[in-house]
């Protein structure tokens, strides 16, 4: 078995187990189940970066998406629990919208890639890329990346402080009566 | 099989063809989540797919350059802010309304917070 056969096995095993398990997270009725399958559908892409060369992203994805806001997202379904644990099935009138938008959406996407030239992946299963990515980020040049990168920094300390004050708890009976009423 | 695998491969349309089914399914997630969380977590598939298809034309129409891992890389961070400010913005709307069945938000909630009419 060459190494290029062994590759496209891999591939169509984790695309395999990718789909299965997103169909789970758009249809289980369950949310910490969807969740948890969220989390399969991450590996299963952490799995395809490394097929494509990237270890570096494949880390990466593990390390923040499947360890940090898969957690997050687990927590909010934890936090947001109400009576009715089980989502109700979609309408018919909703299914229909979803899946004619999905479909639509599927069959437009794969007529306007088909017309690209057909390419296989070249170079080593989890590649070197740390160097040459660190290197695009922090250069400023005109190819480089550094503006971005300082941008998406300030986005999250936005995001944070944000985060704090919206879910910071405000004791409605402590506010004037008018700005209660509005409030 | 093994011809299959070698014909078939795990060419560029294999590729764009799971990215887009992942896609597709966030969408069609996105359009029948009733639960807020869910459609949240749609949302994610939808960015994840996205970030995997950067990666995918970055390894098979530009090797050598890393802008689609970049871009990648971006996607991740994004989605990390994403989900911190919905997650805020749930918390606070489970406190207020006791849920957060998109279906039911409507008006502006005074009678489901127990507020004056």
């Amino acid at each position: 078995m060459s190494a290029e056969t062994l590759r496209s096995a891999l591939f169509w095993v984790f695309a395999t187990l990718s789909l299965s398990l997103a169909w789970s997270v758009v249809g289980n009725r369950r949310l910490l189940r969807a969740a948890v399958a969220l989390m399969g559908v991450l590996g299963c892409s952490a799995a395809f970066y490394a097929l494509l060369g990237f270890g570096f992203l494949a880390g990466i994805q593990i390390l923040v998406y499947v360890g940090g806001i898969v957690v997050l997202l687990v927590f909010l379904v934890m936090l947001t629990r109400t009576q009715a644990l089980l989502e109700d099935e979609p309408t018919p009138w909703r299914h229909k919208v979803g899946v004619v938008a999905a479909v639509g959406f599927f069959v437009v996407n794969l007529w306007a890639l088909a017309s690209l030239p057909d390419a296989a992946v070249q170079g080593p299963v989890l590649g070197g890329d740390t160097r040459a990515i660190g290197r695009a980020l922090l250069d400023a040049g005109p190819q480089g990346y550094v503006l971005p990168f300082e941008a998406v920094s300030v986005l999250l300390l936005a995001a944070l402080v944000g985060g704090i004050a919206v879910a910071r708890k405000v004791d409605v009976a402590a506010l004037p009566p008018a700005e209660a009423n509005h409030g | 099989m093994a011809e299959l695998l070698h014909a078939g491969g795990s060419g560029l349309h294999a590729w764009l063809l799971v990215t887009s089914a992942l896609f597709s399914l966030g969408i069609y997630g996105l359009l029948t989540r009733r639960n807020a969380v869910g459609i949240l977590l749609s949302l994610e598939l939808c960015l994840n797919a996205a970030a995997v298809q950067f990666a995918v034309f970055n390894a098979l129409r530009a090797p050598g350059r890393v802008d689609g891992a970049v871009m990648a890389l971006f996607v991740v961070a994004v989605a990390a802010a994403e989900v911190v400010v919905g997650m805020a913005l749930f918390v606070l709307l489970y406190s207020q309304r006791r849920t957060v069945d998109v279906t039911e938000l409507t008006g502006d909630g005074r009678d489901s917070a127990g507020g004056p009419p």
